[in-house]
């Protein structure tokens, strides 16, 4: 069987899985998921800003096509917006599950209260997704032009492959430039719909818009690493190396940003010594030390790993960085979450009794026997039910890259003057994995 | 109008009734409060803490705290929670979506949801057959939101509104009418003749979590209870 039919038959599997059991908590309600009360958000929101932040790579690469003129990086240009198509796809379908009363969700549109960072949250993904998609396509043009192929894609007939060409360079060129500023948009409102929020202190802090860009920088352009390295095939790595190892920098160097914030932001947490702020570095450092230690050393490894010659220079050595990495980011997105809804905003001190702070119960939503309704912390680890709806951006990145990969040509190989017959003829050559 | 309440903590011997009668006039199912009442310190109610033998028991009842610079309201996406003409703050149950975000915003921890529909969570506790508790019928404001009804649909959020359905009829709330001590003032505080802002003006008051400047418009009188 060819390995695009193996990875479409997954992605179909973690599709349906998903939707089955998405359509169980909605029959049944979010009960069926571990969030009470007091932690309202768990991995639905954590999943959703993971692939926000891998939805950043594609407008990376390719503006620093376009800005910097790294032209080792064109060849994949294609992959770069079909990955951030692809994830912020997967993001946004990502929230639907998460709400409690999801048949309403056009009330958005329809009274947006625009003081809420969601509503803009809203607004600038939406807009992320059409420019990616755009791009995309404008790339596609003078392939679908030549073979008679595509869709939206009438009025190219009456043009010739040249004017397509020029178009097309063109427009891409555009995009790109205009996605930038979208794409950094992206992750400074996502980031914003915490860092806004002054009742947890976890979030609220400036330097948390900024490290959000940093780490979509360094999962951004992995995932584009990944797709392409899978694309090239180990026979091809050769090739394109220069290519990886521009974009092992750019990963290991926004993670240098990245330790950067989380430095300052620990210490500006901890500094003062307040007890507001000495329960959540408690808790970071003591209750979910593990995930913590797991966030902080699978990317530094990493960053480290890419900026060796060794960790840089080959297939293996770069699709595991990468993974560390995803692994590392995918904890830290999680433990957006531990922290901020553990720390009871509602915090007092009882300086009669010598106590600094005390935390006022909340109650969970949920009586069940033998079991407290009213709780000051949540053990909150997500139900099986809640594993499996999360699948469905995993589902959907997955389909919709390797669907696009073996439907059209996403590749293009290094062009040899202008001539179409030799380039119809390179495109045919064989890949390392078989998408056709 | 500003519609306040001031809880007189001096007052309050921490019995509970005014979260009960908050719960049975609001139909809250089970597992869900809108009011609770706690010994600040406390791992127990009613249980006193302290060291070197001076003890102190104090309770400290809360509720939607009605900011007048509400966050719950300013990240809510669709306006479902909004401030009406008399300062409270309330929950449009047809047109909240359940995202929960006001759930991260509230400092005070006063926002339920309803995880499951609150029919089959009273229905699992088993109550007698055919029990049903609270108001029994919707209320909708000027504009026509529905801002009480007896089971909220599942999947939103829900919390005090000043028991919106007797206050807006120009009755107290039940937490106000149920208290045995009379340790709660209701009132309009833009009206300096009210007992509300009399109170504040007379006996040292101070509100929960001032520092976050959400400015509520429930107001705590300090327990005094002189000891020397």
């Amino acid at each position: 069987m060819k390995r695009s039919n193996i990875l479409m038959g997954l992605a179909i599997v973690l599709i349906l899985i998903s939707l089955g059991a998405w359509g169980y908590q909605l029959h049944k309600g979010l009960i069926v998921t571990n969030m009470r009360n007091s932690f309202s958000w768990g991995l639905y929101i954590a999943t959703f800003a993971f692939f926000v932040g891998v939805a950043a790579g594609g407008l990376i690469v390719s503006s620093s096509v376009y800005l910097f003129n790294i032209e080792k990086l064109k060849p994949f240009t294609r992959i770069a917006s079909l990955s951030a198509f692809a994830s912020i796809l997967g993001a946004g379908a990502m929230i639907f599950p998460d709400m409690g009363r999801v048949e309403r969700v056009w009330k958005i549109f329809v009274h947006p209260n625009f003081t809420s960072p969601l509503v803009w949250d809203v607004i600038v993904i939406t807009a992320y997704l059409i420019i990616t998609f755009l791009s995309v396509y404008v790339q596609l043009l003078p392939d679908w032009r030549k073979e008679g192929r595509g869709f939206f894609n009438n009025w190219t007939k009456k043009r010739s492959q040249e004017e397509i060409e020029v178009l097309s360079k063109k427009w891409s060129k555009r995009v790109a430039l205009i996605g930038l500023p979208v794409a950094i948009l992206i992750h400074t409102v996502t980031a914003l719909i915490f860092a806004t929020q002054g009742s947890r202190g976890w979030w609220n802090t400036a330097v948390m818009p900024p490290d959000f860009v940093s780490v979509a920088v360094a999962s951004g352009t992995a995932l584009v690493m990944v797709i392409s390295l899978l694309t090239v095939g180990k026979e091809k790595f050769y090739q394109y190396e220069e290519a990886f190892q521009t974009m092992a920098l750019i990963v290991a160097g926004a993670l240098v940003v990245h330790f950067f914030f989380v430095t300052v932001d620990l210490l500006v947490h901890g500094w003062w010594g307040k007890p507001e702020a000495n329960e959540i570095l408690s808790l970071v450092f003591g209750r979910y030390g593990l995930l913590y230690a797991t966030e902080l050393l699978l990317p530094a490894f990493t960053m480290i790993f890419f900026f060796t010659k060794r960790g840089k220079g080959s297939f293996k050595t770069l699709m595991i960085g990468s993974i560390l990495l995803f692994i590392g980011v995918f904890v830290h997105r999680m433990m957006l979450m531990f922290p901020a809804f553990n720390a009871i905003p509602l915090t007092l001190a009882i300086p009669g009794a010598g106590i600094e702070s005390w935390a006022y119960p909340i109650a969970l939503g949920q009586f069940s026997e033998g079991m407290p309704v009213f709780v000051n912390t949540w053990d909150y680890a997500p139900t099986l039910v809640e594993y499996a709806v999360a699948l469905l951006p995993f589902g959907l990145v997955l389909f919709v890259v390797t669907a696009a990969l073996r439907m059209y040509d996403f590749l293009p190989q290094k062009r040899v003057g202008k001539h179409l017959a030799s380039k119809i003829e390179q495109a045919k050559a064989p890949k390392g994995i078989d998408f056709t | 109008m500003r519609l306040g309440m001031v809880i007189d903590l001096d007052r309050c011997i921490g019995c509970r009734s005014c979260a009960v009668a908050c719960k049975s006039h609001n139909a809250q199912p089970p597992g869900t409060w809108w009011n609770r009442v706690f010994t600040p310190g406390s791992t127990f109610h009613q249980a006193a803490v302290g060291k070197a033998g001076a003890l102190q028991m104090n309770f400290l009842p809360v509720s939607c705290q009605m900011c007048d610079n509400p966050p719950c309201q300013k990240v809510c996406p669709t306006g479902a929670t909004y401030t009406d003409e008399r300062g409270v703050v309330l929950i449009d149950y047809e047109r909240c979506i359940g995202c929960r975000y006001c759930f991260a915003a509230c400092p005070y921890g006063v926002r339920q949801f309803n995880w499951e529909d609150p029919k089959k969570a009273k229905e699992r506790v088993g109550y007698k057959e055919g029990y049903e508790y609270g108001y029994p019928v919707d209320f909708r404001d000027k504009e026509g939101r529905l801002v009480f009804t007896p089971d909220r649909p599942a999947g939103v959020a829900e919390k005090c509104t000043f028991c919106v359905q007797y206050t807006a009829n120009g009755e107290e709330p039940a937490c106000t009418r149920g208290c045995p001590g009379k340790v709660r003032i209701f009132g309009d505080l833009d009206d300096p003749n009210s007992e509300v802002s009399k109170l504040i003006g007379k006996r040292p008051s101070y509100r929960l979590k001032e520092e976050l400047g959400t400015s509520p418009k429930v107001f705590y009188l300090a327990p005094t209870k002189p000891i020397r």
